[in-house]
């Protein structure tokens, strides 16, 4: 099945998008593998953080600077990324210890059963790790958008200076908000519907503090505030390099 | 100035609605401890090395008729905590009470608190960068969540009846109406992307239904999360499909109608011919930037329990095998659609962009 789709999906790709449809597959596959490897190096024993930090620091350099070229744009675009994965690390190490959300809920009970829990391993940096990955593909996404717009408004207009380069950046990365946003929300809509179905007729308060609810909207949560703060970090630091660069 | 005063309010707002929501234990029928005192007992497992530990948890009621009570419940925990809480200092748990100074068990934890500050760092960041259009997004996000439960609940009322499948074909349409509707008001160009986002997500849902339907093997759909609160899983597994594309389809519809919007605008006698060549540069632009968002944000939830089989001694291949094969499909069904709504929708925007250009001539 998933080669059938995948055959599918590279012949789509190719017509329509020629030579870079053909690097969008590669990339979605190196994408893949990553993540594969990820969970190669996490099950041998290694540091569930440290190590979904470097997946993702390659993730960003690959799709940016594989997909696109190494620039001035893709440059800027690196930096405001990995200063976001920061601040979103920092937001999940807090969440990951204070709000009992790792491991797994009661409705997962039947398909862990018959294995053993003793792992011998913190399940809370397997959840800050799922974090942290999840967060990659929006930032770089919306960040490679806004820092080609504001690359493209340089050249149009060249005498414009920081102050209005940011400002610019701004009302692009406005435009691409409710978009990403409503992407994201689709998402990870169908997990929402299969959690309220399971557990139809609870009460509010049973819900809001419920595990597996509390992991479901930290993600929703997590990538809307990552897809939003990238837009100002980005443009600040591509407008900044864009003039020094005159 | 006055944009400063803006913030200053939201700020008191969010720390007002955090130090509620840190302080909102009258509110809940079920009694909460707060911690005081925890005494742990450590065991190690000589054979796994895993350390069990049995926790001694002293603490006060917060609320309802036992308030102020001093308490004293046992948690069981592990360092690796797959199916179970370590109880820290600052916790407060829900418990339930009997007469006596033991509870008889923890029956949650209190995590309203964490998704109030999630949810006010959002609002303050959505604010601060897009601050009139933020309400916009913000209110077509209220608008879906709505439907969202509307369906759900118009589901489960007619439980056994009604056909998920058909529902959710119905309320994607509204999906797209409706919130495409109040991000870009009403025009010819929000109009053609309303209509290239259904034409996709009914082409490229019917392109798979069709793929998974001829395919003889059987899929493993019931290991998709949740998967056992419908009693009707193949439609599950295919309303998981319709619905992960559809936000990022919505996103390629509005994309191609607004620039071909902006060539007719900059260029009224442009040909049709030459609308959709330049359209077509425009798609090339576009491809695949959505797929690795796609990607990353669905197919990571299986990392939790690709990575309990995996030190269970299932090797990964496997472990995919057994777990991840589903999450893949909707993955790579999404991107398909993803990919497809690019020429669909610049056909029909040109399409509907170009008859409506006529018309305005002929006045």
């Amino acid at each position: 099945m998933i080669t059938i789709l995948s055959i599918i999906l590279f012949t789509l790709l190719v017509l329509i998008g020629k030579s870079r449809g053909f690097k969008t597959f590669g990339i979605f596959y190196l994408n893949l593998f990553l993540i594969l490897v990820y969970l190669f190096l996490i099950s041998i024993g290694l540091n569930a953080i440290l190590h979904a930090i470097i997946i993702c620091i390659i993730v960003s350099a690959t799709t940016l600077f594989g997909l696109n070229e190494v620039n001035l744009k893709t440059k800027s675009s690196f930096k405001a990324i990995m200063i976001v994965l920061i601040f979103i690390f920092v937001l999940t190490f807090f969440l990951g210890k204070y709000a009992n959300i790792q491991g797994f809920s009661a409705e997962s009970l039947e398909a862990i059963g018959g294995y053993s829990f003793d792992l011998n391993y913190d399940m809370t940096n397997v959840l800050i790790g799922m974090f942290l990955i999840m967060v990659i593909g929006t930032i770089i996404d919306t960040s490679i958008s806004v820092s080609s717009a504001l690359n493209e408004v340089y050249i149009n207009n060249p005498y414009l200076n920081q102050k209005d380069l940011y400002k610019s950046g701004m009302n692009i990365g406005k435009d691409i908000l409710s978009t990403t946003i409503n992407t994201l929300y689709f998402a990870l809509v169908a997990e929402f519907i299969g959690f309220f179905m399971w557990h139809y007729g609870s009460s509010f308060g049973y819900i809001i503090n419920y595990k597996s609810f509390v992991v479901e909207i930290s993600k929703l949560l997590l990538s809307f505030i990552a897809s939003i703060l990238i837009i100002p970090i980005t443009s600040y630091i591509t407008s900044k390099a864009l003039i020094k660069d005159k | 100035m006055k944009k400063k005063y803006k913030y200053l309010i939201a700020i008191i707002i969010s720390l007002l609605f955090i130090l509620f929501i840190y302080n909102d234990h009258f509110l809940y029928k079920r009694s909460i401890l707060k911690v005081d005192k925890i005494v742990e007992k450590v065991e190690d497992n000589e054979s796994t090395k895993e350390k069990h530990i049995t926790q001694t948890i002293y603490g006060t009621i917060k609320n309802g008729k036992d308030k102020g009570r001093k308490i004293k419940v046992i948690n069981h925990t592990s360092t690796s905590g797959v199916y179970d809480e370590q109880v820290h200092n600052n916790s407060e748990l829900f418990v339930e009470v009997k007469s006596g100074d033991t509870a008889i068990g923890i029956t949650g934890v209190k995590r309203d608190k964490y998704i109030a500050v999630l949810l006010v760092i959002f609002f303050n960041s959505i604010i601060f960068v897009a601050g009139q259009k933020g309400f916009k997004t913000l209110l077509s996000l209220l608008v879906n969540i709505v439907i969202s439960f509307l369906a759900i609940f118009m589901f489960q009322k007619h439980a056994g009846t009604w056909n998920m499948l058909l529902l959710y074909l119905f309320v994607s349409a509204l999906f797209v109406t409706i919130s495409l509707y109040i991000t870009n008001g009403k025009s010819k160009k929000t109009l053609a992307s309303v209509l290239s986002s259904i034409a996709s997500f009914i082409v490229s849902f019917g392109l798979a239904f069709l793929i998974i339907k001829l395919y003889k093997k059987p899929i493993p759909y019931w290991t998709l999360e949740y998967i056992e609160a419908v009693h009707d899983y193949e439609n599950f597994f295919y309303v998981t499909i319709l619905l992960s594309g559809l936000g990022a389809i919505m996103d390629i519809a509005i994309t191609i109608s607004s620039s071909l919007n902006e060539l007719i605008e900059k260029n009224p006698k442009i040909t049709k011919h030459n609308l959709v060549k330049s359209g077509r540069e425009i798609c090339k632009d576009i491809i695949g930037t959505m797929n690795n968002v796609m990607l990353f944000t669905c197919f990571t939830s299986v990392i939790p329990m690709t990575f309990l089989l995996m030190k269970n001694g299932i090797v990964l291949g496997d472990a995919l095998k057994m777990y991840s094969q589903v999450e893949l499909i909707v993955v790579l069904t999404s991107c398909i659609s993803i990919v497809l709504a690019i020429p669909i929708s610049l056909y029909i925007s040109t399409f509907i962009l170009h008859s409506y250009k006529k018309k305005g001539d002929d006045k």
